[in-house]
Parts: C-alpha cells; structure tokens; sequence
C-alpha cells in the first residue's frame, strides 16, 4: 500500500474480497460520499469482518433521492426499512437507512452529513485506488481519533478487547510514517481521548 | 459438577481479560507487519479468508 499525503491518495492492489465488491458495487452509483468507521481499517488490512459498512452522503433533494433509488433497486439493492422510495426520503431526514443486497448482512449505513466531523470527513476525503476501481474514505487522522472515541467507557488503565481501540491502533500502525502527528493530535483533543493514546503506540 | 457448584474468582478473570487484551493488541502489531513486509496481494489472500468466510 502507498499513502501520499499530499494528493491524499493511497494506491492498494489487494485482492478483492466480498466485502470490498459489496461496497464497490455501492458507491459505483454514487456520485459524492465517504465511507468512515470500521471499513476503513478493513479496507486497509484489518483481520476482521463486519456487518455494516458506514456511509455518508451530502443533503440531497427528494428528486435526486428519487434517481439514487431507481438506480440502487436496479442493481439489486434492498432497503432495510422500507420498500417505498417517499418513505425512505423522509427517513433519512431523521436517521440513517440501510441497504443490502440478497441477504441483510453486510449492509450499507447510509446517513446524511450532519455533524462538522461528518463535513470534515467528507471535505478531506483520501481516495483509494484498487486497481481501476476507487473508494473515497474519511481522513486517516481524524478515523484513529474518532475510534479511540467510539470505544466503550471505562477506566482508562483497564485494557480491553475493544474492536474500536484494535481498529485504531492497526490504521496508526499502517500509516504511522505518514500520519499528520498535528492533525492527528488535535482531533484527539477535541474528542478528549488523550489518556487513550497509549493504546495506539 | 452442577451449575450452583462453580466458583468464579473475578480477580482471576480480570487478568485473564487484561492479559487477553494485551496478546490481541500485540496481534494487530504483528499483523501490520506482515502487511509492511508483504505484498498487498500476499496479505490481501489473508485477510479475505476471514471475510469471504462470513460473507457470501
């Protein structure tokens, strides 16, 4: 894998798994998103699997939901909360939907951007390159600091076998030479996670 | 032995979960670099073991 922070680009010739295909059939569709949380760090090597995959998308108008639906029904996906396009609209005012294909596991979580880290992660997206295909994933520093948030309470000398802290802790060991230290650093500062740094290094 | 015959010492079971934590993180290290050390195709045949078993 090769990460240049300046075009904020890695290139990856994996090998595809059923996963990575689920999710690039998806976004094949879509014209502007980012995929944050735990497929990231699978997509860059994670040994493990997951049940949904966490996408967002920017505001959209009932029209263009509308032509998103037509053409995700088209390709064979499902959505999980309803089969009516107006009721999956107003839905998604309000919470995210999901989308499967043939069997509900893995799905799409599919949210609109609302809060200022899901603006940040869609503005600093980094593109990943697999082969002629790509995927656009949230930035790597503010993904480590926001896992480090996203793992369950408890005092921060317990160590736990917390998915979360694993999935940080293999993105900051992936790019650790990479890594924006000042970035990284700062969103770790506003998530107040910094007693759980330790568990990255 | 009966259900009501067994004794939990959670003393025990709270190193077993520190311990345990512990050798999963030391896993990620030496999984990180097996991919550092390995093509993107060596360890991408890893890794889709594991996902292509649980999902079709």
């Amino acid at each position: 894998m090769k990460y240049d922070a300046e075009k904020r680009e890695v290139i990856c010739k994996k090998e595809l798994n059923n996963l990575d295909r689920f999710v690039l059939d998806f976004v094949d569709i879509l014209k502007d998103y980012v995929i944050v949380s735990g497929y990231v760090s699978i997509l860059f090597g994670r040994s493990r699997a997951t049940e949904d995959v966490d996408l967002l998308i920017p505001k959209m108008d009932r029209n263009e939901f509308g032509g998103l639906w037509k053409d995700l029904i088209a390709k064979g996906f499902e959505c999980v909360n309803t089969s009516d396009m107006e009721e999956a609209f107003d839905f998604l005012g309000e919470h995210a939907i999901r989308f499967f294909r043939k069997t509900p596991v893995p799905n799409i979580e599919f949210k609109l951007i609302k809060t200022d880290l899901d603006k940040y992660s869609y503005e600093n997206k980094i593109k990943v390159v697999l082969n002629e295909k790509f995927i656009f994933v949230s930035p790597l520093e503010m993904q480590i600091a926001y896992k480090l948030f996203l793992a369950a309470d408890g005092t921060d000398e317990e160590l736990r076998p917390d998915k979360d802290i694993e999935d940080a802790r293999h993105l900051y060991k992936v790019f650790e030479d990479k890594l924006n230290k000042e970035e990284l650093l700062a969103f770790v500062k506003k998530l107040n996670v910094g007693k759980r740094l330790r568990l990255l290094k | 032995m009966k259900f009501a015959e067994v004794k939990v010492d959670l003393e025990e079971l709270k190193k077993f979960k520190e311990q345990n934590a512990m050798e999963r993180l030391d896993f990620i290290d030496f999984w990180v670099n097996y991919i550092k050390t390995h093509s993107d195709k060596e360890w991408s045949k890893q890794q889709n073991l594991i996902i292509d078993s649980q999902i079709n």
